[in-house]
């Protein structure tokens, strides 16, 4: 029973992700803006089950947080999947605490990835009505989520990594025995 | 004949991983053409046991007051002004529904609240949404147990609001950030800081005379527009009970 847990757990992680960003804990928060969520799952994933997996899970969480998500007319999708892409490309580092600040530094060039994305979306469909430049302040939601992506990144992805790479590593295992 | 058989096993509609993908794909398609009603049905019963109790009951009368007052003044000037017109859109308080809220997401780009109240308990889509202190927001989206309100600040959001003191509509459109921007299709407009935005008499979407805002800032006129900026009375981040006011269709 518990090795049926073990082996579902990316699974299960994945399917808390819209909880969590549903949820929007306050108090991890600033000025009332939450990490992305996402990516803290994507790059571990990513990075053990390379590119094409990665852009197919990206594709995954972006139709589910879309349709939690009110605003019809933007999408999470395309950041990504383009995220997924990039963390399969990148390889793992044999320095732990370089690893831990290196996934810092990568989440939060991914959420500003995504929150650039999303919101030239924003500035796009705005545009014809001449009242994109209402948007330029909302700038300080990309910056104060890579912030806390940047933040939080290292203390969850290299733990995530860990659980996935430990439940890889039996499958490996498990297949050539 | 060996090396056929070979590259004909390898065809990825004969691996079992691409037909689970398959339908991985499926139901996360189904979820997004749903709206992702299972998960916040879900959602719903997992927070039940944190949902808001009634601890707010002091900064709810205290607004409550300050929303009568303002709310009494506006609906005696709009009560003689229908006398003269004939007839416009009445707005409905008695068949509230009164919900709590379960999911908040007040910052970032996604400004929206989830309430405990869904298609099960009458709230339809359109429904206005308000909270001590005025207008929160309409619903844009229910499931049976729950129902989706976009706030004003959402950057989808477009209202048409009446300046009262200056008598002219004007258009609130959310930005992301937490003033959303009053938009006066007029450049002589004599807009001031601290005059009071509502929800507009001539609107078909929202009930006349629900306080909104005031205004905060106001910019120089920009292409015989003059905006600015509305700080909300009702504040969603803080507000955990709120009344969604039933649609009232024209017969």
């Amino acid at each position: 029973m518990n090795n049926f847990y073990k082996k579902r757990l990316s699974i299960v992680i994945f399917i808390f992700i819209p909880i969590i960003f549903l949820w929007h804990p306050n108090w991890l928060g600033f000025l009332r803006i939450q990490p992305y969520w996402p990516l803290f799952w994507l790059l571990p994933w990513s990075m053990i089950n390379r590119s094409i997996n990665g852009a197919i899970l990206g594709l995954f969480l972006g139709l589910i947080l879309d349709s939690i998500t009110l605003d019809s007319n933007f999408t999470q999708i395309p950041g990504l999947i383009l995220c997924g892409v990039w963390f399969g490309r990148i390889k793992m580092h044999s320095d732990l605490l370089v690893g831990h600040f290196r996934h810092g530094l990568i989440c939060a060039f991914g959420s500003f990835l995504c929150g650039t994305l999303y919101f030239l979306q924003i500035l796009f469909n705005n545009f014809s009505d001449n009242n994109f430049l209402l948007f330029i302040p909302s700038v300080q939601n990309i910056l104060a989520e890579v912030f806390l992506t940047g933040l939080f990144a290292p203390l969850i992805c290299s733990q995530l990594l860990r659980f996935f790479k430990s439940f890889m590593g039996e499958k490996h295992d498990n297949k050539f025995s | 004949m060996l090396d056929i058989r070979r590259i004909s096993t390898n065809r990825w509609w004969h691996k079992k991983n691409s037909w689970i993908f398959f339908g991985i794909f499926l139901f996360l398609l189904f979820i997004r053409i749903s709206k992702g009603s299972i998960y916040k049905d879900f959602y719903y019963f997992i927070s039940k046991p944190f949902w808001p109790g009634q601890f707010q009951k002091e900064v709810i009368l205290k607004s409550i007051e300050q929303e009568s007052l303002i709310k009494v003044d506006l609906l005696k000037k709009d009560n003689i002004r229908l006398r003269e017109i004939l007839s416009l859109q009445e707005s409905s308080n008695d068949d509230n529904i009164s919900a709590a809220v379960i999911s908040r997401k007040t910052g970032s780009w996604w400004r929206q609240i989830i309430l405990n109240k869904g298609s099960r308990d009458g709230v339809e889509i359109g429904s206005t949404v308000v909270g001590p202190g005025g207008l929160l927001g309409r619903v844009k989206n229910t499931s049976l147990f729950t129902s989706s309100v976009s706030l004003l600040t959402s950057p989808e959001s477009k209202l048409g609001v009446w300046v009262d003191r200056i008598q002219i509509n004007g258009l609130l459109v959310g930005s992301g950030d937490d003033h959303p921007n009053l938009i006066i299709y007029s450049k002589n407009a004599d807009i001031k800081v601290g005059d009071f935005v509502s929800s507009s008499p001539a609107s078909t979407l929202l009930p006349p005379n629900i306080p909104i805002g005031i205004v905060k800032s106001v910019e120089e006129p920009f292409q015989a527009k003059k905006m600015a900026k509305v700080l909300l009375l009702a504040k969603p981040q803080v507000i955990d009970w709120v009344q969604i006011l039933k649609l009232k269709l024209n017969e």
